[in-house]
């Protein structure tokens, strides 16, 4: 009954006024960054973290986990009424989502979509709730020799599933982790990589870094779509799904949430391959399969179940473990850090009140997001009606914006632009983004442990062989590096994958 | 790394594209400076590692990775991306520069003003009066919003026939 007190206190704090607003907040933002094609998710929770700094701990993290499972709601819309989706997980939905708005089941599909949200992001965020004591407790037990191993295994798993060339993805690791040492060194004090530079000191702001990286340089990189579709709303009347529709989609909804939640728990794992396999199964097992294709609802209510059950259990490895399961949740993990709070074992432990009014505010948001989504959905379009060169002109203003207040200075402005350069250069040359993502922020939690394990060993590299933990976690961190040598397959879909 | 390695046109398919070529050795160059570098600031201590150790293995990682990679370009050359839309990247980025440098002297709403006429009017051809509304709201507008709501502060300018009216 514990977890239920501890649930239960959550609640109590984030439904205070304040909070419900960032949640609020939070979805709205999620949901208008889920819908415009030219920012994802990554740039997205990026952005916004320099206007949540003045916040208190636990609104901005409820306002930041709020834009990063709206963006997952948010995709949706643009796949089923336009053809292009606006996240790369409902990249799948644009099939039977698309066929359905050519039919006159658009809003529909839209609702089924957003239940079908609901369903899985609450079932995940109960699997959190049920994970986050034992798991955390276990986590407990970890030193710095096992937690350097725990990063190793996130890292290589990262690497080893980022687009497809592990040699291209190591290179993006190295790249990441070597940026994030530009500083002062956290062990010994000296000053590395600053150039002189007295503004280096305190390192390179990553919130510049990942706006840039991610941001910018998708906007340098935008080629305009000689084939976009002009987008009409679907009227009131025709958003409530009919019985049949309700019923077909129930089963495609319970698969969904097991893939997804399942697929969400690994490391490396994108929205995309949990929707993508989910669009599988319906295709293996669904009734109604002939269908799929040609507008059937198996097709909208399965992946879109899939990428939001992902989006929620890849939060659980973050609060229990400290490991960050994608590149958006490493930005999110970030702004923890900002915020002084370490997610993790100890999170339970040190910050448990913060932790579980996170946990709570899941919940909320995920029902915030079903009854704003709907509704809403004349809204979402008519920003889809905007034209490209003024949503350019306004991303452009919240990146500066943005970029300028992490230290109100126009340096990390100047940063940012160095790295939305350098972006531009790794997407041309075909580089995967999100390992970069990853070792940056994790780069100074794993040199910190590196080092203190060889500390507390005086220098002996065995420390990592000789503890148990730590030696089986290294053995699956170089099996998974080497696995290409092994000819192990993975999922294609993770090779398109923007988000990788 | 440079800017170049994009703006190169795409060469021959059965050759290693000139763009690919310049990443390899931007890399390379980066892995050897940071090899190079984190000897100076000593692998091993007394203590145990030092600040370089875990740099060298990066630096390390770089350049055996650089390596690889154009040996398999040669063995294989990767198909060349499309290029970029070279006068978005420029204008975009001159424009940001330019704006970056001048908002602690024009102060946030002037300089931001401008930023956004240009992209909005010049670029963007949209009418004078949406350019004008767009503009405005997304600079004295956006000052004051981010003032008074969120309580972060947009620089004013440095002059003071500017900072006097309270731009």
């Amino acid at each position: 009954m514990d977890i239920l007190n501890d649930l239960l206190g959550g609640f109590a704090a984030a439904m205070t006024w304040q909070n419900l607003i960032f949640a609020f907040l939070g979805c709205l933002l999620g949901t208008i960054i889920g819908v415009l094609p030219g920012i994802g998710p990554v740039a997205g929770v990026a952005l916004l973290i320099p206007l949540t700094m003045n916040l208190d701990a636990t609104g901005a993290i409820i306002m930041l986990c709020a834009i990063f499972y709206g963006t997952a709601y948010g995709g949706t819309i643009t796949s089923v009424l336009l053809n292009t989706p606006g996240e790369a997980a409902s990249a799948i939905t644009t099939i039977d989502g698309y066929a359905m708005t050519k039919i006159g089941r658009a809003g529909a599909a839209l609702t089924i979509a957003a239940v079908g949200s609901f369903v899985g992001g609450t079932i995940a965020t109960l699997g959190l709730v049920a994970a986050a004591k034992p798991l955390g407790e276990l986590g407990l037990l970890v030193g710095p020799p096992e937690f350097f191993a725990l990063m190793v295994v996130g890292i290589s798993l990262l690497v080893a599933l980022a687009g497809r060339s592990m040699v291209k993805a190591l290179i993006s690791g190295a790249l990441g982790l070597l940026i994030s040492m530009v500083g002062i060194d956290p062990v010994a004090g000296a000053p590395r990589f600053t150039f002189g530079m007295d503004r280096l000191l305190d390192g390179v702001s990553f919130v510049a870094v990942i706006v840039g990286v991610f941001g910018l340089s998708e906007i340098l990189s935008y080629r305009k779509d000689p084939h976009a579709a002009t987008v009409h709303a679907p009227g009131l009347r025709s958003l409530l799904p009919s019985r049949t529709e309700w019923r077909r989609s129930a089963p495609s909804m319970a698969r969904g949430t097991g893939i997804g939640f399942g697929l969400g728990l690994i490391p490396g794992m994108t929205g995309s391959v949990s929707s993508l396999l989910a669009y599988g199964a319906e295709k293996k097992f669904s009734r109604h399969r002939n269908e799929l294709g040609k507008g059937a609802v198996e097709g909208v209510a399965g992946p879109e179940t899939a990428n939001n059950a992902h989006a929620n259990a890849a939060l659980i490895p973050l609060f229990t473990l400290g490991i960050p399961a994608s590149p958006t949740i490493a930005v999110l993990m970030g702004a923890f850090l900002q915020q002084g709070l370490t997610p993790g074992p100890t999170l339970f432990t040190e910050n448990s009140e913060i932790a579980w009014a996170i946990i709570a505010s899941l919940f909320i948001g995920n029902l915030l997001l079903l009854l704003l989504n709907v509704p809403l959905v004349g809204l979402w379009t008519s920003i889809l009606r905007v034209p490209a060169s003024i949503l350019t002109a306004l991303i452009l203003l919240f990146m500066v914006i943005g970029a300028y207040t992490i230290n109100f200075s126009v340096f990390d402005v100047f940063v940012m632009i160095g790295f939305g350069l350098l972006g531009l250069a790794l997407r041309h040359l075909q580089i995967p983004l999100a390992p970069m993502v990853l070792t940056l922020v994790l780069g100074p939690l794993m040199e910190r442990s590196l080092r203190e394990s060889l500390e507390i060993s005086q220098g002996d590299f065995g420390i990592f062989v000789n503890r148990p933990i730590s030696m089986v976690l290294i053995g699956i961190g170089v099996l998974i590096i080497f696995s290409p040598l092994l000819k192990l397959r993975k999922p294609k879909a993770l090779d398109e994958d923007p988000e990788t | 790394m440079t800017t170049e390695s994009v703006m190169t046109k795409p060469g021959s398919a059965a050759r290693v594209a000139p763009s690919v070529l310049v990443g390899i050795g931007a890399f390379v160059a980066v892995g050897v400076y940071v090899l190079v570098s984190s000897l100076g600031l000593g692998l091993w201590t007394s203590l145990g590692p030092g600040p370089g150790l875990f740099p060298f293995a990066m630096g390390a990682v770089l350049v055996s990775m650089s390596i690889l990679w154009l040996v398999q370009e040669l063995r294989r050359p990767s198909e060349t991306p499309d290029g970029v839309d070279r006068g978005l990247v420029i204008a975009v980025v001159v424009s940001l520069a330019l704006l970056a440098a001048v908002m602690d002297l024009l102060g946030f709403q002037l300089s931001m003003f401008l930023f956004l006429m240009y992209h909005l009017r010049v670029r963007g051809r949209r009418t004078w009066v949406s350019s004008l509304i767009i503009a405005l709201a997304g600079s004295v507008g956006a000052f004051y919003a981010f003032n008074y709501g969120l309580n972060v502060t947009l620089p004013v300018s440095a002059f003071s026939p500017l900072n006097v009216i309270g731009l």
